[in-house]
This record gives C-alpha cells, sequence and structure tokens, in this order.
C-alpha cells in the first residue's frame, strides 16, 4: 500500500479546516490510518474531534470509531523551532545560547514564512515515521497560502545566498566592540558609530550571536528543505483546493491552481465550498428577502460555470453545498465525510 | 461612555468621530468582505468632506474594482469626491526608503538586486508593517513632495495575511528590538500613533458566523492586551435575510429554509459578539450584486445609516 499526503489550499476564509477534517474522516472510514495536521480549528471542531491543546506536543487519536485510526494534531511554530534547535545543535551550551537569544525568541515568533516552513517541517517528521497511510495537511489561513509552498525553497535560497556568509563572519571581537573597527582607526570608529546610531550594535550583537549559534544547524536544515521540496512533488503527494462559491472567487482559485501548476506541484480535485443550493432560486415572492435567494443561488450557479469551463475537465470539480450551519459536531461531519469520499478515488493509500 | 471616545469632544456622529482621526485601520479576515467596508468607509467618509486617501497593500490589487478606476500600480488614483486610491505594496515602501538614503544610482541599483537585501525584507521581524505605517505617518503629515496636505486621513485596508493585530503591534515589536537609532525613534513614534485612539482608529470587520467572530473576540483582546485600546467600531458583513413569518411555515419544502437557519446562525453569533463587544457596532445585510463600485454605492447609505442609530445607543 503506498502512503499518501493530500494538501488541501485555499483563501483564506473559504474552510479549508473543517474540509481537511472532513476528508480525514472519509480516508480513516476506508480503513486507512489517517493524520489529520491542523493549524486552527474552531473551538467547536476541537471539542467534537477531542483534541486540545496537548495536540500541539503531539498526534491525539480521535475516536470516531472509524475502520482506520484517525489522529489529530496541531501545528504549532515555536514548539517545532524549539524542537528542532534541540535536534540539531551541536552540543547543550548551543542549544541553550539560541533558545535564549532574544532575535531567536522574535524571530521564531513573528518572522514571515516560519509557522509555514515549520508546518511543513513537522509534516516531515511525521512522513518520515510512517506510521499514517494518510496525512491531510490543513494550511494556513493566509491569501498567500502559497508562502506555506515556497518556505523550504525560501530557507533553500537563504543559505545560498551569501547573506549568511556575511552573518557568520565573527563581526564582533571578545569585548563587543566591532571587529576591524580598532583596526581601521577613525574610519572603523566612524562606521560603529553609523551602525550604532542606525540600528544599535546591540541588536547587531544578538543578530551575529544568533547567526552564529545556529551555524551548526544549517546543513541539517538545507538537506531537510531539500527533502521537503522533493517530498510535496512525490508521487503520493496531491493538492485540494478548495474555493469559494460565487463569482468573485473565481480569479483566487484560477491564481491558486496557476501557482501550484508553476511550482510543480500536483492539483488534484478543486472543491468548492459553500454552494447556495439551486432550491433558494425557487424561493417565491418580490421583496428583499426574496430577491436575494434567488440571486445568491444564480451567482453561485455562474461561479461554478466560469471554473468548470476555465478548468475545463483537467481536474474533478466537487460541490458542497451550504450547509444551515458550519458542520462542528460528528454528525454532520459525518455527513461531509460522505460526500468527499470521492477525492480519495485518484489517491494513493 | 463608549470605548475609544476618549478625545473628551461632545460625542457628534460616529461617521464624524471616525472622520477626525488621522488614519483608520479596517481589519478582519479574508472573505469577511474587509476590503467592501473599507472603500464603503472612505466613500462615506470622503462624503463628509474629509480628503480621504484609501490605502491598499496587497501585491494583487482589488480596490480599484470597487471605486471604478484604474489600477493604481504604485500611484495615488483620484476616484473622485475627494476620495483618493493607492495601491503600495511594502516592499515598495522599502525600496523608497533604500533609495532615500543611498541616493547614488548604482548603489541603490546593486542594494535592490542583492538577494541578502530581499531575504532582510522578507525576514526581518515587523519591518514590512512598519513600512507601510511609516508611509502612513508620512502622508498625513504632508511630506512626500507634491502630495504635501492632500491627504486628511488615511483609510487601511489591512492585508489580510496573519492575525490583524500584527500590524498594530509591529512597531511596539521593533521597539524592543531597535531601541535607538533612526529606525528605532520611528518605531517608537508609530507605537505612539497606533496606541493613541484620538488619532488612529480601528474598525473591525467580521461576519456573523462562528470562526470569523471568534477571531474578532480574540482581535479585541489582543488589542487590550497589547495596545490597550479598543477599536472604534466593529462592522458585522453580509448578514442573511429575515425572512418574512409566513414563508417561515413553507419553508421546508422551497428552501428558504437554509436561510432561515443560516439568520439564525447569525443571530447567535451576533449575540455572542455582543457579550464581547458594548462598543459601537454597524449591521450591514447581504446584498444582490456583484462585487464592484455599485455594491459600494448601495451599502454607502446602509452603512451610514447605521452609524447613526449607533451612536443614538440602539445598535
Amino acid at each position: 500500500m503506498r502512503r499518501s499526503l493530500l494538501v488541501v489550499v485555499g483563501s483564506g476564509g473559504v474552510g479549508k479546516t473543517t474540509l481537511a477534517a472532513a476528508i480525514g474522516l472519509a480516508s480513516a472510514r476506508r480503513g486507512h490510518d489517517t493524520l489529520v495536521m491542523t493549524f486552527d480549528p474552531s473551538l467547536r471542531l476541537k471539542d467534537s474531534l477531542g483534541v486540545g491543546d496537548e495536540a500541539r506536543a503531539q498526534e491525539v487519536e480521535v475516536a470516531a470509531g472509524t475502520r482506520g485510526r484517525l489522529c489529530a494534531s496541531l501545528l504549532d511554530a515555536r514548539q517545532t523551532f524549539d524542537r528542532l534547535v534541540q535536534r540539531y545543535a551541536p552540543d547543550p551550551a548551543a542549544r541553550d545560547r539560541i533558545l535564549a537569544n532574544r532575535f531567536y525568541d522574535h524571530l521564531s515568533g513573528s518572522l514571515a514564512g516560519v509557522l509555514e516552513y515549520m508546518a511543513v517541517e513537522r509534516l516531515f517528521e511525521v512522513a518520515r515515521e510512517g506510521r499514517y497511510d494518510r496525512v491531510v495537511l490543513d494550511t494556513p489561513p493566509t491569501r498567500q497560502a502559497l508562502d506555506f509552498l515556497e518556505a523550504p525553497q525560501r530557507i533553500v535560497d537563504f543559505l545560498d545566498s551569501g547573506a549568511l556568509r556575511i552573518a557568520l563572519k565573527p563581526w564582533f571581537d571578545e569585548h563587543g566592540r566591532l571587529r576591524g573597527a580598532s583596526r581601521l582607526g577613525l574610519i572603523g570608529r566612524n562606521i560603529e558609530a553609523f551602525l550604532d546610531r542606525i540600528v544599535g550594535l546591540e541588536l547587531l550583537r544578538d543578530m551575529a550571536e544568533f547567526f552564529q549559534a545556529f551555524g551548526p544547524l544549517y546543513e541539517g536544515f538545507r538537506t531537510r528543505a531539500a527533502e521537503v521540496q522533493s517530498l510535496l512533488r512525490a508521487p503520493g503527494t496531491s493538492f485540494i483546493l478548495v474555493a469559494g462559491p460565487g463569482e468573485e472567487h473565481v480569479p483566487d482559485t484560477m491564481f491558486f491552481a496557476r501557482k501550484l501548476g508553476e511550482a510543480g506541484l500536483r492539483l488534484g480535485p478543486v472543491v468548492v465550498n459553500r454552494v447556495h443550493p439551486k432550491e433558494l432560486g425557487s424561493v417565491d415572492g418580490e421583496d428583499e428577502a426574496a430577491r436575494l435567494l434567488r440571486w445568491l443561488a444564480e451567482r453561485d450557479r455562474r461561479g461554478l460555470a466560469a471554473l468548470r469551463s476555465l478548468l475545463s475537465g483537467r481536474h474533478r470539480l466537487v460541490e458542497v453545498p451550504l450547509l444551515p450551519e458550519e458542520p462542528a459536531d460528528f454528525a454532520s461531519l459525518d455527513d461531509l465525510a460522505g460526500r468527499l469520499d470521492v477525492l480519495l478515488d485518484g489517491s494513493a493509500a | 461612555m463608549k470605548a475609544g471616545f476618549a478625545d473628551g469632544k461632545p460625542a457628534g456622529s460616529l461617521l464624524e468621530e471616525l472622520g477626525r482621526r488621522q488614519l483608520l485601520v479596517v481589519t478582519g479576515k479574508g472573505g469577511v468582505g474587509k476590503s467592501v467596508v473599507a472603500a464603503t468607509l472612505g466613500r462615506l467618509l470622503a462624503q463628509s468632506g474629509r480628503r480621504v486617501l484609501l490605502l491598499e497593500v496587497d501585491p494583487r490589487e482589488s480596490l480599484h474594482q470597487l471605486l471604478g478606476v484604474d489600477p493604481s500600480g504604485g500611484e495615488v488614483v483620484e476616484a473622485g469626491g475627494g476620495l483618493s486610491l493607492q495601491n503600495l505594496p511594502p516592499r515598495h515602501v522599502l525600496d523608497d526608503v533604500v533609495r532615500e538614503h543611498l541616493r547614488l544610482a548604482p548603489l541603490v541599483r546593486r542594494v535592490l538586486a542583492s538577494p541578502v537585501y530581499h531575504h532582510f525584507v522578507d525576514g526581518a521581524p515587523g519591518l514590512k508593517e512598519l513600512a507601510v505605517l511609516g508611509h502612513v505617518q508620512r502622508l498625513v503629515r504632508g511630506w512626500g513632495g507634491r502630495r504635501r496636505g492632500h491627504t486628511d486621513l488615511v483609510v487601511l485596508d489591512a492585508p489580510a495575511t496573519g492575525h490583524s493585530v500584527s500590524l498594530l503591534a509591529a512597531p511596539r515589536v521593533t521597539v524592543g528590538v531597535i531601541p535607538h537609532g533612526p529606525f528605532g525613534h520611528m518605531a517608537t513614534e508609530l507605537a505612539e500613533l497606533v496606541a493613541d485612539p484620538v488619532r488612529c482608529g480601528v474598525v473591525a470587520v467580521t461576519l456573523a458566523e462562528e470562526m470569523p467572530v471568534q477571531e474578532t473576540i480574540e482581535l479585541l483582546d489582543l488589542l487590550r492586551g497589547r495596545l490597550s485600546r479598543d477599536p472604534q467600531l466593529v462592522v458585522v458583513n453580509g448578514l442573511y435575510p429575515r425572512l418574512a413569518p409566513r414563508r417561515q411555515g413553507a419553508s421546508r419544502q422551497n428552501g428558504a429554509g437554509l436561510a432561515i437557519r443560516r439568520r439564525r446562525v447569525n443571530d447567535a453569533e451576533l449575540a455572542r459578539l455582543r457579550e464581547h463587544w458594548r462598543g459601537p457596532l454597524a449591521e450591514l445585510p447581504m446584498l444582490p450584486l456583484d462585487r464592484g463600485r455599485g455594491l459600494v454605492s448601495a451599502l454607502a447609505p446602509l452603512l451610514e445609516a447605521a452609524l447613526a442609530r449607533t451612536v443614538e445607543g440602539r445598535p
């Protein structure tokens, strides 16, 4: 049995997380051991999956009564980053230096792309351990959601760019003075004063110390980033694109589809979520409410038609109707899982 | 006393209150109609006599469609009636800073082409956010040459990426890392600007649905916790209509039942939001109009009426 990885992508607010959970449930119902990795589920969804904060540290088994095992985990950038440092640091002293560094503190919490990179990183750990037949990965709620896919490449680029060589130079001597500044005499002191004025030497010292402490980890990062790249392009991996209903979402959806193609990633089915059903079109009456409901039904038909013609049969289009409430309890997730089971047809495992 | 009205002036209409600020940050997650609300608010404030610049920082331009003008491409585009539009990805702001500081063209070219610079811009925590806020400050102060004095108020359509509070918290983060020097000084000033409800207003946009409301409640907590402030206004967008009672009976067979239950979710979530937010709240209905200029024109009087109701204490 070949292992499979399904990556659920799409713009913010289209319902990726709920769909990822339902796809995981469908997979476990088919008898496959499945892990759903998610970022930010709603409180109700967390409750019904029985997933609390402990899922940040490890996978948690969901009592779903399915033939296959269903597990869930929550992705946490800082925790994954810390774990990585712990694994790759050459010795405990280096590890503590990094973890206590002020720059690291800011970096791991707020650096653009860290969350995305860490998600991929964690994904790789899970894939390598091979404890699941299928992994369903939810992606962060951003408009530029492909940041997530580009994160490993950005890290590799960074390592290759020379920024590292500069950063790794021992800039400061043991007295915390800029190295070389004293040798350069007046000019050197000017440079030092200039840098101090612009950003503050304190920051530069922190940064230099951080990059030096991080030095021994780079090779590990680099290898890992390359491995992640090939995992995302492996034969068992495919992407499920979730789209909002209505014509206004079509450009966004096509943008994603194009970006995935350009990145050499395999796009599987496209799911159009929360489609207003045709029946709304038969609401009678001339009041505003009735007109709005008819318009919504018609708008979403237009959206589907536009998308279908743009995708021109290259990808399966799966329509999920707007439900009376966002599925969060087990019964409604199960119902949704039934609708999404078709997504697993072309997938390995 | 309504949250945020700390300037001690007698309360005029909420629209006037908002218009007195230098900067209005319109925040909200993707898919809640944040840009539509930003454009509508900009239109209304311009109608009230302020010179308003709508600032978009998403590299994929879309606000121009809502105003019926050409894409900005980085320039200021007049949208009529005292309203103008500019799309300025943070990256461009930073490139401008480099141009200004280095002056020598060959040096500028080398820096802008350097991978080190690219990674620095991509990687430095809070830098892009800081650049956007810095640009806003220059606009309202009338710096930047010929644009002097042409903007009373900037309405910022905040990026939907990341948590909406990260833009507002960026100056503080930077002050923590770079306490001194021109950058530190600029960050300190900007931190003061965003913390000051007299100069900077925050408008949170949401849908009356579980996740968006949850995120709005988190935003309120973060604003209080990290910036010690409240938003000036919460806009609840895209409400389903209330169907007339006579239709409720026949709902099962004709599909209207779905709309009735969606409205019920809206009402429950509105109530939940109300438990956490007692300040000004404006409700906007879903309208049978495609995203575009017509939608903004139709929403403007509805938002104006909602704002008027808010101040009279009948939200």
